[in-house]
């Protein structure tokens, strides 16, 4: 008995003790905004369930509130920012806490209002236009989990892929030579890292994306099919943040602040894979060895320079390298520059100037004592605009103005070792001089009728210095003698000149229905002479000259755009039909590399295109996402191709279905679902085999294109946990993403030749033959893919 | 570059390949194959004949015994006639003294049905083959350890410069599709001077032939188109797969044609790989 009165003792000792010392413990803390860590002054706090006995912020946001039994959770509230809700526990109670607010206009949905008006497909006058939030990019489940641009906007309607894997876009029957992809106004010449795997833009980095399939602006030229207009992101101008996020293949880092004082700010940020350091780990020696990475670096520094005048500098450095065994080494770089300055003349005046500089190099080295040698390879775009916009009226606004671009296509450079067998090759170098002049008019003809009516004029010269070849009867032929001509620095070589008329109309038939109508014209003076579907980093660029003219482009679209239920749905369907002129294409085993005759290599054609697009898409709410259908037809006529008759080209798929779903189910758990159906790729099959040079080699019809590859379909699915805001600076998340959900095996190619011994692997090397049948092998890719991914912001 | 792309390829992409079964096309009618061989050395000189067959039929191909086989001297009566032998499945002259000399242009034709296919070269001068030696190296990228053979010659020529090496290894003709050696002057021709080496790893006391051939610029395109094709895998880093450029026209009905004529000088070298003379 002594011993149980003494335990009952001791219990309520130790009762008492520690209400006493809850009784007296008191929480301190301070509640800060997240944006600018500005006091905020009259927040409520309170133990969770217990709002009356809560207390409010000083004037400096701190607080002091009794303790309850820990662990509790201690939630904060302030009109217009996000509640924050963070369990306390004793540990934390013995020190000051620090509570961040986000504001509730930066959560994602009202981004998305603020950016687009709920009726603006309805009311503007754009047609073939497609703006994707970069946070629903980032929502789209990704390969390796790494958030893509260009693949992203695969999933557009008129968009196709050429292969799976690459980032290569081929819009509305155009070629992916045709986009004109730009940041910040300068063009990127190779916007893919890895071989096209991967887009170089890292969507940390972005602000916007705008996709001209049809009626591009007067202000934009240049390419026959598309423009890719992408804007980096403004650093904020209050406090230092920064987002990344780690990743299965790469890592990046994102960081923005003020940069001298509150006019000025900046934007920096960087990725980096580090795939070499999976290769360590094999235990094959020969890809142990081996280097494969790439990085970009991207930064924006805007200043405000008053009341009327801002200037931003932009720039993006991207490379590649694939490095094996210390004897051959690749890589490739981009590098482009922009300065813009936005000047305000009056309320209804403004001017824009922008100068760029846009740099594609690679270089191939061999290290070989013999046959060593470093090849190389420069092209350059430099550039300026401007732009003088007025609005008139309440119903009239112009702009107008002039873009001027050189191009330097360096010479094509290949320098041997200095005990190499082999032989230098420098081509001449190629340059132009595009000057363009352009106006356009916005004019609203009556409430429910508007125009819009441009004319973009390019007069293009190709100029020294630079040595054109003559050929017997103007028709280059590397088999024949030829002489050449020498021209100087600077002096004119040959002229294009070419008017680009574009001109829209919208019909508001009521606030929810409109129908749209546009034709628009394009020049291309440059092109990719090469005719495989993927883009490659040593791909030949020509620049229009004597023998190569430059691509004409004309586009007819029809479209009608509704809004359904308070404009939370939006329904459009488009037609089109475009016309090519001076498209390219190569002879049979033409070599274009190392030529400085690569006019010899070229077939020259023309090109038309067809479909009809329809995109139902839901811009807002828990649930966003679209279903687009296209149906459409590209074909090609070359002579020298195809026996002179007319065919599809590889990403020719006349049936694509996209579906993406994006759900949130709660602020910490969100998902994405995306489902891909198109026609196969056109293609050849061999239609018998012969025997020649002791070979049996498939034979093609001679008409190309004839075959179609298994229709492609494909789902991918992502789920992201966000850790719930408790108001600490630092927020993270997981994203879990499977790249082709249900395993479908898309064939990435078919190779047709001899099966050994019944075996697809055996190779004749591997011994003796005891059998030998044609055969087909596939290889495909990435079958269930799954990835893993931290993103973090603070 | 090819081949690093395809390498690139299969280390990044996480590749998968398995045999399948694709419905293919057929030709309407089979399409005659020749392929003529014509040279300053006898034992090469032949016309081969046959037909091309669909894709999954695993049996020969069909040779042609029935055609009229001549080769001709344009602006001469010279007239070469062909016959067909058995035992070699293909024609041959029916003087085996009969040879290409050089400077001569030489006309093919051949008479199959109602077909006519007709097709020309010059024998050109041959290049000169000073050595050949032989090295052990180690293992380097793309090559395996062994003996490698170098080819030390001079080529004297401006134009024409379109050349060809076949490696027979123990009376076996290294016939894959990496095994071809075909050179132009594209990147000079010092390499050849300095000493060509051959891309195959060779074992002590192998018996190595060398056969150095210089072709007309048609026929070396058709081989280099063919060993495209040979590698064409038909995905994204190929061009369309197309038909090697034959230079047999059909002169008479109508008719397809496949294959190709070379007229060529060929320069043969016999070596035995032996350790103390490396």
């Amino acid at each position: 008995m002594p011993f149980l009165r003494i335990s009952v003792l001791i219990f309520c000792l130790a009762t008492c003790l520690r209400g006493y010392s809850q009784g007296n413990q008191k929480i301190k803390g301070q509640v800060l905004d997240a944006g600018n860590s500005g006091a905020l002054i009259g927040a409520n706090v309170y133990w969770e369930g217990k709002t009356s006995t809560g207390v409010v912020t000083d004037l400096e946001g701190g607080f002091e509130i009794q303790a309850e039994p820990l662990p509790a959770k201690l939630v904060i509230s302030y009109i217009g920012y996000e509640k924050s809700i963070r369990l306390i526990s004793q540990k934390d109670a013995e020190k000051p806490l620090r509570f961040f607010l986000k504001p509730e206009e930066l959560r994602l949905e009202e981004i998305i209002i603020q950016e687009r008006r709920p009726d603006e497909q309805i009311k503007n006058l754009d047609m073939g236009k497609a703006s994707v939030p970069i946070e629903t990019i980032k929502n789209i489940p990704a390969l390796f989990g790494e958030v893509d641009l260009l693949r992203s906007l695969q999933l557009l309607p008129g968009v196709q892929t050429a292969g799976e894997g690459t980032t290569g876009l081929f819009v509305r029957g155009g070629s992916a030579d045709q986009n004109l992809v730009q940041l910040d106004g300068a063009p990127v010449y190779n916007a893919s890292h890895f071989f096209g795997i991967f887009s170089v833009f890292n969507p940390d980095a972005l602000k916007k994306v705008d996709l001209y399939k049809g009626n591009m602006p007067a202000n934009f030229g240049g390419r026959a099919s598309s423009l890719i207009d992408i804007t980096l992101l403004e650093g904020n101008k209050e406090q230092l943040h920064g987002n990344g996020g780690i990743g299965s293949i790469s890592s990046r880092l994102t960081l923005d602040g003020p940069l001298f004082g509150k006019n000025s700010s900046f934007i920096i940020s960087g990725r980096r894979t580090y795939a070499d350091l999976f290769l360590k780990l094999s235990s094959d020696e020969n890809l142990k060895n081996n280097k494969l990475n790439f990085h970009d670096l991207s930064g924006k520094f805007s200043f405000i320079l008053g009341e009327k005048d801002k200037l931003s500098v932009s720039t993006y450095q991207g490379s590649d390298f694939l490095g094996l065994d210390k004897e051959f080494g690749l890589g490739w770089t981009n590098w482009v520059s922009s300065v813009n300055w936005n000047h305000v003349n009056s309320e209804n005046s403004f001017f824009d100037l922008q100068a760029y500089h846009s740099r594609y190099s690679y270089k191939i080295d061999i290290n070989d004592p013999e046959n060593g040698f470093e090849w190389s390879n420069l092209l350059t775009e430099s550039g300026i605009k401007a732009i003088w916009t007025r609005n008139l009226n309440t119903k009239t606004s112009a702009n107008w103005g002039l873009h001027s671009q050189y191009y330097y296509f360096a010479p094509i450079d290949l320098d041997p070792d200095p005990d190499s067998g082999i032989q230098a090759i420098k081509t001449n170098p190629k340059n132009g001089l595009l000057n363009n002049l352009f106006a356009s008019l916005s004019y609203e003809i009556s409430p429910k009728l508007s125009t819009e009516a441009g004319l973009r004029w390019g007069l293009y010269n190709q100029l020294g210095e630079g040595v054109e070849y003559t050929y017997p009867n103007d028709i280059p032929n590397r088999n024949l003698e030829t002489d050449s001509i020498a021209f100087g620095k600077l002096e004119p070589m040959e002229f294009y000149q070419g008017l680009e008329p574009r001109v829209a109309f919208r019909y508001l038939v009521n606030e929810k229905l409109s129908f749209k109508a546009a034709y628009n014209r394009n020049f291309q003076y440059v092109q990719i002479a090469s005719n495989s579907s993927a883009g490659l980093p040593i791909d030949r660029w020509v620049l229009a000259d004597r023998y190569t003219q430059p691509i004409r482009g004309d586009q007819f679209s029809l479209g009608v755009f509704k809004n359904f239920d308070r404009n939370r749905w939006e329904f459009s369907l488009e037609g089109y039909y475009k016309d090519l002129q001076n498209v390219i294409d190569l002879r049979n085993g033409a070599q274009v590399l190392f030529t400085d005759q690569v006019e010899t290599e070229i077939l020259s054609g023309e090109g038309w295109a067809y479909g009809v697009e329809a995109l139902l898409r839901k811009n807002t709410g828990k649930t966003t996402g679209w279903l687009a259908y296209t149906w459409s037809r590209t074909w090609r006529q070359i002579a020298g191709v195809s026996l002179g008759e007319s065919y599809n080209p590889r990403y020719d798929r006349p049936h694509d279905l996209t579906f993406v779903l994006n759900h949130e189910f709660s602020p910490a758990w969100s998902a994405g679902l995306t489902f891909i159906y198109t026609s196969g790729l056109a293609v050849s099959f061999p239609v018998g085999t012969y025997e020649v040079d002791n070979q049996k080699v498939p034979l093609y019809s001679n008409y190309r294109n004839q075959d179609r590859f298994p229709d492609y379909h494909r789902m991918d699915a992502s789920v992201t946990w966000r850790n719930a805001d408790k108001g600490r600076k630092w927020r993270g998340s997981w994203n879990f993403s499977i790249y082709n959900l249900y395993g479908r095996k898309n064939p990435f190619a078919y190779e047709f030749r001899d099966i050994y011994n019944n075996d697809f692997r055996f190779e004749p090397s591997d011994g003796k033959i005891t059998s030998s049948r044609p055969g087909v092998v596939m290889t495909y890719l990435f079958t269930i893919l799954p990835s893993i991914t931290y993103n973090f912001q603070f | 570059m090819k081949r690093v792309w395809l390498l690139i390829v299969s280390v990044i992409f996480f590749s998968c390949q398995e045999e399948v079964f694709l419905p293919l096309g057929e030709k309407d009618q089979l399409v005659p194959t020749i392929e003529g061989i014509w040279t300053d050395n006898g034992i090469y000189n032949s016309v081969k004949i046959t037909l091309s067959k669909d894709y999954y039929d695993s049996l020969d191909s069909k040779v042609i015994t029935d055609a009229e086989v001549v080769i001709t001297i344009p602006g001469t009566e010279k007239v070469i006639p062909f016959r067909y032998f058995g035992a070699t499945k293909s024609y041959r002259p029916v003087n085996p003294a009969e040879r290409a000399v050089v400077g001569e242009t030489y006309q093919l034709f051949v008479k199959w049905k109602d077909f006519v296919f007709r097709s020309e070269g010059v024998m050109l001068e041959p290049p000169t083959v000073d050595s050949v030696t032989w090295k052990f190296q180690e293992k380097r990228l793309f090559r395996d350890e062994g003996y490698y053979i170098k080819v030390y010659g001079k080529v004297p020529f401006k134009q024409d410069n379109n050349y060809r090496i076949r490696v027979i290894e123990n009376d076996t003709l290294k016939n894959q599709r990496d095994d071809y050696l075909l050179f132009d002057d594209t990147f000079g021709l010092k390499f050849f001077e300095q000493g060509l080496e051959l891309g195959y790893a060779f074992k002590e006391n192998d018996r190595v032939r060398l056969e150095l051939y210089r072709m007309n610029r048609d026929a070396f395109d058709y081989l280099n188109q063919l060993v495209n094709l040979l590698f064409s895998d038909g995905g994204l880093f190929s061009p369309p797969p197309q038909n090697p450029e034959s230079n047999i026209k059909v002169v008479q009905g109508k008719s397809e044609v496949l294959g190709y004529f070379m007229v060529s000088p060929v320069l043969a070298r016999t070596v035995v790989i032996q350790a103390k003379y490396d």
